[in-house]
């Protein structure tokens, strides 16, 4: 005589809805985004440049200073290539993710890199952003779809 | 043991939802407070702890957004405690125990108004077997204690309402307190129910806010206040997971650690002037006050949760105002109350006490 089978699994999906609080600091960088421009801050106390900017200096405590525009141009720091499909994905892998070191920032941005063969891409490649066009522009990093590689740079 | 002491206590504001500022932004200014107050710079506090939940704040690791309010960098010593900040508090308080440092600073971040619907989170808490898949709405187990607490005699909904109608007039002279006023028995029993027994009344109010205490042992803690709250024992139990298991009407755990913490004191609840108790419903100060054996000890004068419950935060405000009532030279000996889980499931008792 064989044990009845045991309950193995039960599903119990939960559902959460959640307002999201960006804060002061990173309030005006996402209202930046949405008029294609990138906003800085720079700590007073240790000068460095936040991109984004919270509303105080995580090392120093003290409010950073008024924000100001960067071109947005910069450099690849480090990136990965994913080439693994995962529940959400928006874009065809294989495609690039990258920290991009933007001039006159002190800490780095992740975004996509595109309009290159992945193969392509390494550490220290000049890049500029790809703003959305009027009509996508928003208070969210899909204001730039991604970063790609400045034409005729020899980075 | 080691002698330990609360020397200094702030807090922000509890609001119904602050949507204005982000965790550290709400953090930073009542970190600044409580170290001010007390004349430190932050290269002397030696530990961090600290209490909040991811699910009030719909992202994992939450937490480390608040870090940018400590200033992390060079690293420091620090601890999180994925519950109420009571609980970063006993950790502190055991990491001060162990003697590798003098001075600590316990902070609870608590964002109530994150969620846009409670009752989407709250079940999340409970088993996930035989209650989770029922999706009971946020106060119903609290409105299951109540009514059986009102069956045993131990308080009435007219009883439940006069503890309302207190703690909101004692919140009157609490400038961060989230609600206050002078309401009458009559009106508040006029309301509807919300978890019969439950009207809206006796539910705390959720909402936001950081409190922040600082620890410090022995001699730290006589330099930097004249009349330091020594904590003098802190303990918690639990009880089972599944309130179908237990006596809703009697908190053992709350029963064992209050025992637990007259032995490590040698003082008893009992003999304290001063309770702030963790009360998320009115029908629990009762429950709590018989439980932990209270003997006319002045509750919740602050106005205690039922004017403001800033989640994660709540536990450590007992605490904080236990302390400051000492700080202030109001009472020699005070106790705090706080809970975290459904209807009382998990209980910490923290006795305190003025002279060195």
């Amino acid at each position: 005589m064989s044990l009845p089978e045991p309950v193995t699994t039960m599903a119990s999906p939960f559902r959460m809805d959640y307002t999201y609080v960006a804060g002061v600091g990173r309030s005006v960088f996402l209202r930046g985004l949405a008029e294609r421009r990138l906003l800085a801050r720079r700590c007073p106390g240790c000068a460095q440049v936040y991109l984004p900017p919270p509303e105080f200096c995580s090392r120093c405590l003290s409010e950073l200073e008024a924000p100001f525009e960067l071109d947005g141009l910069g450099a690849v720091s480090t990136f990965c290539v994913v080439n693994f499909p995962f529940p959400g994905q928006t874009i065809e892998p294989p495609y690039v993710v990258a920290y991009i070191q933007v001039h006159g920032a002190g800490t780095r941005l992740m975004h996509l890199v595109r309009e290159v063969e992945p193969e392509r891409v390494r550490i220290g490649m000049a890049v500029e952003p790809v703003w959305a066009p009027d009509d996508q522009l928003t208070t969210s990093l899909k204001s730039i779809q991604h970063f790609r590689p400045v034409r005729g740079a020899d980075a | 043991m080691r002698d330990t002491a609360v020397v200094s206590y702030a807090q922000s504001p509890c609001l119904a939802a602050n949507r204005r500022d982000d965790m550290a932004d709400i953090l930073l200014p009542v970190i600044r407070a409580a170290v001010d107050a007390v004349g430190i710079e932050r290269d002397e506090i030696d530990f961090y702890a600290s209490g909040s939940h991811d699910f009030f704040e719909g992202r994992t690791f939450a937490y480390i957004e608040s870090l940018d309010a400590v200033g992390a960098w060079p690293p420091i010593s620090e601890s999180h405690v994925e519950m109420d900040a009571a609980w970063a508090f006993a950790e502190a308080w055991s990491w001060l125990q162990l003697g590798q440092g003098d001075i600590a600073l316990v902070y609870g971040i608590g964002r109530g108004s994150l969620p846009q619907d409670l009752d989407q989170v709250m079940p999340a808490q409970l088993d996930p077997y035989f209650l989770a898949p029922l999706r009971p709405h946020r106060d119903a187990v609290a409105g299951l204690q109540a009514c059986a607490a009102i069956d045993a005699g131990l308080t009435s909904e007219q009883h439940m309402a006069e503890i309302v109608s207190r703690c909101l007039a004692s919140a009157t002279e609490n400038p961060y307190a989230q609600t206050s006023g002078q309401v009458s028995v009559h009106d508040l029993l006029a309301a509807p129910y919300v978890s019969s027994p439950l009207r809206k009344h006796d539910v705390s109010p959720p909402g936001d806010a950081a409190a922040v205490v600082v620890l410090a042992a022995g001699d730290a803690a006589r330099r930097l206040t004249a009349r330091p709250a020594w904590v003098r024992a802190v303990d918690h139990r639990m009880d089972t997971h599944y309130p179908g298991m237990r006596d809703l009407t009697s908190s053992g755990s709350t029963r064992i650690a209050a025992g637990r913490a007259a032995d490590l004191a040698g003082f008893a609840a009992a003999d304290v002037e001063v309770a702030e108790l963790h009360t998320e419903y009115s029908h629990q100060e009762p429950l709590l006050a018989m439980a932990l054996g209270l003997n006319g000890a002045e509750i919740n004068p602050s106005g205690g949760p039922l004017a403001g419950r800033p989640a994660t935060a709540t536990g450590l405000v007992r605490i904080g105002e236990a302390a400051r009532q000492i700080l202030d030279g109001r009472a020699g000996r005070t106790l705090a109350h706080a809970t975290n889980g459904p209807a009382l499931q998990h209980n910490l008792v923290c006795l305190l006490e003025g002279a060195a």
